[in-house]
């Protein structure tokens, strides 16, 4: 029978076991633990400048040709990661029939040849006789929470139990669980997209720029099939990847710590745009204010705060907001005017005119005095408006104050209104990370599984106990016999223990 | 009461468990034993105390976040979990004697923070660390750490046990001689920029040499000796470097309230400006080696009236390592949907992050290494040992050594 055998069916055995051994899963998880640590000692993805300050030239040759530059994503990385599921799959496949007909065997009456084999066995004589030893067997089970079947004839009768068979499951949960990890991380990379936006406030785009392209997009528009939706960069630039909508940024800020004093400090505690949505029609579909760990999801794509900076040579708006003491908040009139210039306010019969502005601000508490400080990055982290109010249309000029965002006590106010600083608009531009990934929830499938996976494999146990009670010669004589799977020392002292109840 | 003065208490008592558990040791006497127990249970409640009266101030403060955000609160927060766990294996081993090995580390690195007293202002966080998947994954992680912890004290017990003689002294000097050679062959080239280039080899030199310990190492008892003298060493210089660290950071050095104190890492010693001082550490690190190296075999007579056999041990290890790995497991996890929740990668290999990975791959060999048939007890101790070392790199050498991109900011 054996030369029928093809060479087909040899190789593919051969392959099989090879790919279904537990020393290939270790050999193959050394090597990926060793060479994951060129990637971490050698800085990634870098230009290739600072690799030539960092190494000689032949070096950095040499490290080119061997990927390490970008090792992660180098053919022999993936190759070993694909090695490794291969093993994976194989593994799980080639031990799947075994441990389901663990699971699903019927719990079955012991003979005495097994009975040899079992790491915990007692026997116990019973002076009370048959029935009185099956009534105690009964209660021990049934205290130690086993539910048993009971088997047996005229000369003996065996309470047969297990617990904990679903335990097997959990190397499979947990091999599984990377599966999904590895099908999602593909799917993210065929079909999805990281790119970034910046965007002024105010301003509109229904493009993206990709950092990198769907690979499917990319394999498709080379074999001709399909045309790649992405726009090719122009000069230099990135590519832009259309997605379908027109994204806003309404306003972007960022919010500081305050100090004990009132006074805001240069650290931030968060930023945030709002954003909206529009259609191609420049109907608006939603708006949303992000956060940095809260993004905003439409259609698949995610936009992520991440960044921001000034608009070069961007001028911005003043805003602010004028109310009348004792008049409810809701009557408010918005003043918006550009630094320098001067506007008529009708609800006070005042005009105001913007003489400065400034990004950081601090009044003295004691003197009233007003300080700037200058910050870098284009923060604003008190912004700070000096205003000129004149009476009626602008003849002589009142009185002049300053008006920030931030003030360490109650302002005051000469006359009978309250001015509130809302915002400089206009000169800067969100900076948002973009991304698109289908595999995301699958990934975090695999995760939440393999969350749960290895918890049932480690402290599950597949655990199984025999009670046979005989009468051996005028003498009942109960047999205790049990194995378990896992936690060996702890089934021993349960085993004893229900012996020795039984022995009582 | 203020959480300062609290974690001041908590610190007595586990200095009173530590020399009560040692003295049971010496003395055999259950008695001493059970006041051991319950003075350590009053520290874990007044630091469990203190650690919530921590959280509440800085609400008050209207800061108002989880105290894990620096090495002062992770250094606490750690001690705090080390000994959880242990209660947790004295009550269900039902055995004292790792208390004499547990409660010191404990109070050492409660001591080295409680004394220097440095950087314990609660400090605001930046915005992208903002984030209850930030706090699972910090909380997470290093109950994994600390299992691992009690893994790697477990093994290295295992190791001296199953050691019958120290072999010739020639291994040892050996050992000397590679480190002296390694350390000036470091420093030349750290000052040439051929840093990365001796990093590799250094790399490449100690895992050829894990792989021959675990794939060979049944045969060469001498060398795991060896091995173990080194990671004794490791693990006690390391401790007190940090703890003369604080100090030196405390007298001399003026830290910005807020700055995370890895970024002076082991300056009071081995990366001293001054090259005495470096010198200095190093050749304490070799007279300790040595000294490790001399004495073990002593240490040896002495624990083995006490620890439990050597396949209880070995259990004691899969145990603790079978708690480590599923705790790794979802650090890594909800440290990747903090990343995806904050710029929507959930993993970018960074060299954190590959690290974490490494040592989940260490120990998923470790996992599977049980099912290779001939692999023994001390092939697996070692193998956990190796684990935690990745452990160690991934949460200081990181920054050390790599240019910590991660360095728990992500965005500053
Ligand atoms: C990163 C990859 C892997 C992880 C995280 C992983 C995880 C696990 C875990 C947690 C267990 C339970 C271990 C225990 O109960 O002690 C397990 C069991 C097992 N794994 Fe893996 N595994 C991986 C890859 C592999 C591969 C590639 C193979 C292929 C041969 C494999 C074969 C096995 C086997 C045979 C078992 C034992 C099942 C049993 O209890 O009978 N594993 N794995």
């Amino acid at each position: 029978m054996e030369n029928k055998k093809g060479f087909v069916d040899i190789f593919s055995e051969r392959v099989w076991k090879f790919f279904s051994s537990v020393k290939l899963a270790v050999v193959l998880l050394i090597i990926l633990a060793i060479v994951s640590v060129i990637g971490t000692v050698i800085a990634q993805n870098e230009a290739p400048e600072k690799y030539l300050q960092e190494y000689s030239q032949a070096f950095v040759n040499l490290f080119e040709v061997l990927g390490f530059f970008d090792m992660y994503h180098t053919w022999w990385f993936v190759l070993l990661l694909f090695l490794l599921t291969a093993n994976l799959t194989v593994c799980t496949l080639d031990r799947l029939p075994p441990t389901l007909k663990i699971i699903t065997a019927p719990l079955k009456p012991i003979e005495d040849e097994s009975l040899k084999a079992l790491p915990f066995k007692r026997e116990i004589i019973i002076k009370a006789g048959r029935g009185k030893a099956e009534e105690l067997s009964v209660k021990t089970l049934t205290r130690h929470r086993y539910r048993f079947i009971t088997t047996g004839g005229p000369d003996e009768t065996q309470l047969v139990t297990q617990k904990g068979v679903y335990s097997r499951l959990g190397y499979i949960i947990t091999h599984v669980s990377i599966l999904l990890v590895f099908i999602g991380a593909l799917l993210g990379a065929f079909f999805g997209f990281k790119a970034f936006l910046n965007l002024p406030e105010g301003r509109a785009s229904k493009v993206v720029y990709l950092r990198n392209e769907p690979m499917w997009d990319k394999i498709m528009d080379t074999l001709g099939v399909a045309k790649s939706p992405v726009i090719p960069a122009a000069d230099g630039g990135l590519p832009a990847m259309p997605i379908g909508y027109y994204v806003v940024c309404d306003s972007f800020d960022v919010d500081y710590y305050i100090n004990a004093a009132g006074i805001p400090t240069g650290m931030p505690s968060e930023y945030h745009s709002t954003l909206s949505v529009y259609d191609l029609q420049e109907r608006k579909i939603l708006d949303k204010r992000i956060r940095v760990n809260d993004p905003l999801s439409y259609h698949g794509i995610t936009f992520y705060q991440s960044s921001f900076g000034a608009i070069p040579e961007g001028k911005g708006k003043i805003k602010l907001n004028v109310r009348r003491k004792n008049s409810p908040a809701a009557q408010t009139e918005p003043v918006v005017l550009d630094p320098g210039q001067a506007v008529y306010v009708p609800s006070i019969d005042r005009t105001f005119k913007a003489l400065s502005f400034n990004p950081y601000g601090i009044r003295n508490p004691a003197t009233g005095q007003v300080q700037f400080f200058q910050t870098e990055n284009n923060e604003f982290i008190n912004p700070t408006v000096e205003l000129e109010v004149s009476r009626g249309k602008g003849s002589k000029p009142l009185y002049k104050t300053f008006i920030m965002k931030t003030e360490a006590g109650e302002p005051s106010f000469p006359e009978d209104y309250t001015i509130e600083f809302v915002e400089y608009w206009g000169a800067r531009y969100t900076g948002l990370q973009v991304t698109k990934d289908p595999g995301v929830w699958v990934v975090y499938t695999g995760f939440i599984m393999l969350c749960v996976g290895p918890v049932i494999a480690f402290f599950g146990s597949h655990k199984k106990l025999w009670v046979r009670i005989q009468d051996r010669k005028g003498q009942t004589v109960v047999t205790v016999a049990g194995s378990a799977n896992r936690n060996r020392i702890g089934f021993e002292r349960e085993f004893n223990k229900i012996a020795d109840e039984l022995a009582k | 009461m203020d959480s300062s003065l609290l974690f001041n208490i908590a610190t007595l008592l586990y200095l009173a468990a530590m020399v009560l558990y040692i003295s049971y040791l010496a003395f055999k006497k259950n008695g001493i034993g059970q006041v051991a127990s319950i003075v350590t249970y009053a520290g874990f409640a007044i630091q469990t105390f203190a650690l919530l009266t921590r959280w509440r101030e800085s609400y008050q403060m209207d800061i108002g976040r989880i105290p894990l955000s620096n090495l002062y609160e992770s250094l606490v927060f750690f001690t705090w979990s080390t000994v959880l766990l242990y209660i947790i294996i004295e009550f269900k081993y039902k055995t004292r004697a790792f208390g004499a090995f547990v409660l010191p580390v404990a109070f050492l690195a409660l001591a080295f923070i409680n004394v220097a007293g440095i950087s314990n202002d609660i400090t605001p966080l930046v915005p992208a660390l903002k984030s209850n998947w930030l706090f699972y994954h910090v909380l997470i992680s290093f109950f994994g750490y600390a299992a691992f912890g009690v893994a790697f004290a477990v093994s290295m017990i295992y190791l001296l046990l199953d050691t019958d003689e120290r072999g010739p002294v020639v291994n040892i000097v050996a050992g000397i001689v590679a480190l002296l050679v390694l350390a000036s062959v470091g420093y030349v080239m750290a000052g040439n920029g051929l840093k990365t280039a001796f990093w590799l080899g250094l790399g490449v030199l100690v895992l050829a040499w894990f792989i021959f310990l675990i794939v060979s190492g049944a045969k060469h008892k001498a060398q795991i000796y060896l091995f173990w003298s080194f990671c004794v060493t490791l693990a006690i210089g390391m401790l007190v470097a940090l703890g003369i660290d604080f100090l030196y950071l405390k007298a001399f050095q003026h830290i910005e309230a807020g700055e995370s104190l890895k970024k002076h890492l082991f300056e009071a010693t081995f990366v001293n400006p001054s090259t005495p001082v470096v010198f200095i550490s190093w050749a304490a690190v070799v007279g300790l080696l040595f000294l490790i190296w001399f004495q073990g075999m002593r240490l040896k007579t002495f624990l083995k009236q006490y620890v439990p056999p050597l396949n209880q041990l070995d259990e004691v290890t899969y145990r603790m390592i079978a708690v480590g790995f599923p705790l790794l497991t979802g650090g890594i996890i909800t440290g990747a949907v903090w990343a995806n929740s904050a710029w929507g990668t959930y993993w970018g290999w960074d060299p954190k992050e590959t690290w974490s990975l490494i040592t989940w791959f260490v120990y998923a060999i470790y996992l599977h290494a049980r099912y290779v048939r001939g692999w023994k007890g001390s092939q697996m101790a070692v193998i956990s040992a190796v684990g935690f070392l990745a452990v160690i790199f991934t949460y200081l050498g990181v920054n050390l050594v790599l240019s910590g991109l991660h360095s728990y900011g992500g965005m500053n």
